[in-house]
């Protein structure tokens, strides 16, 4: 299963950070969220949407083995084995891996919670099957 | 302090000082938040008969427990001040993202309090807060000020910002944010302006405190999902505001040519299909926002890009002035966002001055060598620039319609449309009492914000002057704002329809406090009262004179569209202030009894 | 001949509670409002297939016409 977003359709709203990080941190703080929008205003005045694709580029390197498989088949931190090496934020091809000392004593990123699916009022994210091609 | 950023920051833009206090929790208990902080620090802080313009004025921009949180809508910021371009109290509610920043700052307020002795911004990096030299903005319009902010300290922080309008010290300027967004109404740019603040630029880290994370989760997953079951969310995303556009077209309340009539000939140009058509690229919605009524648009005439036009803007700036074009409509909206100009008075200012010309009250002296007439473009998007720049006919418009029609005299006053100064916002209310009323008894003058009553005219009868009304009217002034309140949005419930119910388990969940909607609507009934207080507090003789609607509503019919031959009577508009005051617990004069303010607690603070 | 419109809540109180209910078609959006009893004035918007149509949009077979009731306004 994976997280897939259509820009197209974010209006910048936040919600899906907010609910991110209740679920990652119990807190409601868009910064300790695990996918990034990036506004592009004035122009050409679009909202541009970074999702984990659960490639699992992080986990191989982690060296703790810290990154894991959930129930749900994605790869989490757990938070307990992380050392804050910083070698897994390199390595994200969408920079949705997330290390910042001020805000969390181990990096984070997306668990395939699904809330902020539930959050999103114009659809612009879902979870499906991840595509195969050419595996 | 649970759903609070907990702190109140003062900055004495006078001597420099910047000082922090706990947010006061017998305050938070009694106005709670947003516009009710508004509320009461205007009144206990700004000395009677401050000089709006002058350093005893505040502005006070506030967040409220909703904002920042995962609540539909949690994005409205309030700004409180004395008005300049009313003499009383104003309130402007700003949506975007800032006043959850504001939040994650640890904040609640931001009072900006004396005056600067030179161009500064205040810079808020968490508990890093500084008053920082604004030279090399001073002059320049919002759009690429907050680009600049955006670029220089990253897209976290959040931005407001004022435009020559509001440093012109435009007795309309407003502020703005996020790129289209604003705090419009009564001059809260103004205020900002003569204080030499060009902007403000937060970015916090913290977490938003909450009294029970399980409940609170739970209770704002109930929240988006009704949301999104709304039946009509699809097509309140598509169009936003423009939903109405047509419909005011079609029953009389849309304002064409200076409030002259309620139909607009060439209107159809103007509807929400035909400009989601030509012009719109993207829905911007704000903070926690399922339902994004922002129309991000694109016009391919003017090489140009706006958030808008609302349909305040489409009504005031189009229709109003006689002009079809929706781009043109969008690119007059652009130049008074950058300048940073309300484009409600705006327009309304722009229209009083066509149809003086029209009239031959002015000439093309008075008018600087323009064929000032209804439909002219190009004169339109002249003038916003000379406004806010104060410059030839700009100068005379900038004061606003009610010193503007004082000032000319000629008969000019009695189409000067504006409730105790404010400009009236974008519904024609010719036939339409409940509508009427609302504008007459607005508080902050001639807006539509507080109740939205037009439907109820048509689904009780339009000419009815019935208690009903006068009741429907108070309910929705009582009810509505306390969404600016709680620092949020009410559209979800006001468009979608959502069942408000699902907002006080949230609520309660967040703040720990237990509070039905009756609770709420107490708490507004108090604003309300404390805000005439107010009115009355600053302005000698306030009463219901100041209560009265513009003349152009009980003395001149339309002559065509929707609502032809028919007016309002002035005897109606007596019937409905009477029944108003009597239902408020008011005297004959409007004004509140001493019974009403002790029911409310508020003797005290008005003693 | 059937057409279905489908209404927002706040126009249950004119159809007996139901918020859909099967229509001729044939007649115009307008006309078809006024025989279900409900104000036509009261709807601020008629959409098919997410396009806004006028009240004067002749209903055709099978359509699917939401309208919306202006609740609240601005």
């Amino acid at each position: 299963m994976q997280l897939y977003v259509d820009s197209t359709k974010c209006s910048g709203c936040n919600a899906c950070r907010v609910a991110c990080s209740l679920n990652l941190f119990g807190e409601s703080n868009p910064k300790k969220s695990a996918l990034v929008i990036k506004p592009h205003f004035p122009v050409p005045g679009v909202y541009e949407v970074k999702v984990c694709t659960q490639c699992g580029d992080c986990a191989a390197v982690c060296p703790e083995e810290a990154i894991k498989l959930n129930s749900k088949g994605a790869w989490y931190v757990d938070f307990d084995q992380c050392n804050l090496c910083e070698a897994c934020v390199p390595e994200c091809p969408e920079d949705v891996m997330f290390v910042r000392v001020e805000l969390a004593n181990a990096a984070w990123k997306c668990d395939l919670c699904g809330d902020c699916v539930d959050m999103c009022g114009t659809s612009a994210l879902w979870i499906e099957e991840k595509e195969t091609a050419g595996v | 302090m649970n759903g609070y950023g907990g702190k109140i920051l003062r900055v004495n833009l006078t001597t420099g000082k910047i000082t922090k206090e706990q947010t006061p929790a017998d305050v938070a208990r009694d106005f709670i938040g947003g516009r009710g902080f508004g509320a009461y620090f205007l009144y206990k802080e700004v000395p009677q008969g401050a000089d709006p313009l002058g350093p005893d004025n505040k502005l006070i921009i506030s967040s409220g427990p909703m904002s920042g949180l995962m609540i539909p809508g949690a994005g409205k910021c309030d700004f409180t001040t004395k008005s300049p371009l009313t003499g009383g109290y104003a309130s402007a509610s700003m949506g975007g993202h800032f006043t959850a920043e504001i939040k994650y700052a640890g904040l609640d307020s931001i009072i900006l309090e004396g005056i600067s002795p030179k161009p500064v911004y205040l810079f808020i990096n968490d508990d890093k807060i500084e008053l920082r030299d604004a030279k090399e903005f001073w002059g320049m319009g919002t759009i690429s000020v907050e680009k600049q902010f955006k670029d220089k300290l990253g897209e976290e922080y959040q931005v407001a910002v004022i435009g020559p309008g509001g440093e012109n010290v435009v007795p309309y300027a407003c502020i703005n944010h996020d790129f289209g967004r604003q705090a419009g109404r009564g001059g809260v740019g103004a205020v900002m302006g003569v204080k030499k603040v060009k902007a403000i630029v937060i970015h916090g880290t913290k977490s938003i405190p909450v009294s029970d994370t399980t409940a609170y989760r739970q209770a704002g997953k109930a929240l988006y999902k009704a949301c999104k079951d709304a039946s009509f969310l699809a097509e309140w995303t598509r169009y936003g505001t423009t939903v109405v556009t047509s419909w005011c077209d079609e029953v009389g309340a849309l304002p064409t040519r200076n409030f002259s009539a309620g139909s607009f000939e060439d209107g159809k140009n103007l509807y929400g299909s035909v400009m989601r058509d030509k012009i719109v690229i993207t829905d911007k919605g704000c903070f926690g926002c399922p339902s994004p009524c922002g129309k991000y648009s694109r016009s391919k005439k003017y090489s140009s890009y706006v958030e808008g036009p609302e349909y305040e803007t489409i009504g005031l700036m189009g229709s109003n002035l006689g002009i079809s074009d929706i781009e043109a409509v969008a690119q007059a909206n652009l130049l008074a966002d950058d300048a940073g100009l309300d484009t409600i008075s705006a327009g309304n200012a722009i229209g009083w001055a066509m149809e003086c010309y029209e009239n031959g009250i002015f000439t093309k002296t008075d008018t600087d060598g323009v064929d000032l007439r209804f439909g002219n473009v190009e004169a339109t998007f002249e003038l916003i620039g000379k406004i806010s720049r104060k410059e030839g006919l700009g100068a005379l418009l900038s004061e606003g319609v009610k010193k503007a029609s004082q000032k000319i005299g000629k008969g000019s006053e009695k189409f000067a449309i504006h409730v105790k100064g404010m400009e009236q916002s974008a519904y024609a209310t010719h036939n339409a009492t409940a509508m009427l009323l609302a504008y007459m008894t607005c508080d902050v003058g001639a807006h539509h914000n507080r109740a939205w009553a037009i439907t109820y005219d048509l689904q009780v009868g339009r000419d009815l002057v019935v208690p009903e009304k006068v009741a429907r009217v108070i309910w929705l002034q009582n009810f509505r704002p306390m969404f600016d309140v709680l620092g949020g949005c009410r559209l979800q419930w006001v468009e979608l329809g959502i069942d408000r119910d699902l907002y006080i388990p949230a609520l309660e969940a967040i703040t720990g406090i237990h509070r039905t909607w009756v609770d709420y609507e107490k708490v507004g009934e108090r604003i309300w009262n404390l805000t005439r207080m107010f009115w009355a507090r600053e302005n000698n003789g306030f009463g219901r004179s100041w209560d009265l609607p513009a003349p152009r509503f009980y003395e001149e019919a339309p002559k065509s569209g929707a609502t032809k031959g028919q007016i309002t009577k002035i005897e109606d508009v007596h019937r409905l202030l009477d029944m108003y005051y009597e239902q408020r617990g008011w005297n004959k004069d409007g004004m509140p009894t001493p019974e009403r303010l002790s029911a409310l607690n508020l003797a005290e603070l008005v003693a | 001949m059937t057409a279905i419109i489908r209404a927002t809540s706040a126009l249950k109180v004119y159809l007996d509670g139901k918020d859909e209910f099967e229509v001729e078609s044939g007649h115009t959006v307008r006309e078809t409002l006024v025989r279900l009893n409900i104000k036509p004035e009261l709807i601020a918007l008629v959409v098919l297939d997410g396009e806004q149509k006028t009240k004067d949009y002749i209903i055709q077979d099978g359509d699917v016409i939401k309208v919306l009731a202006v609740i609240g306004g601005g």
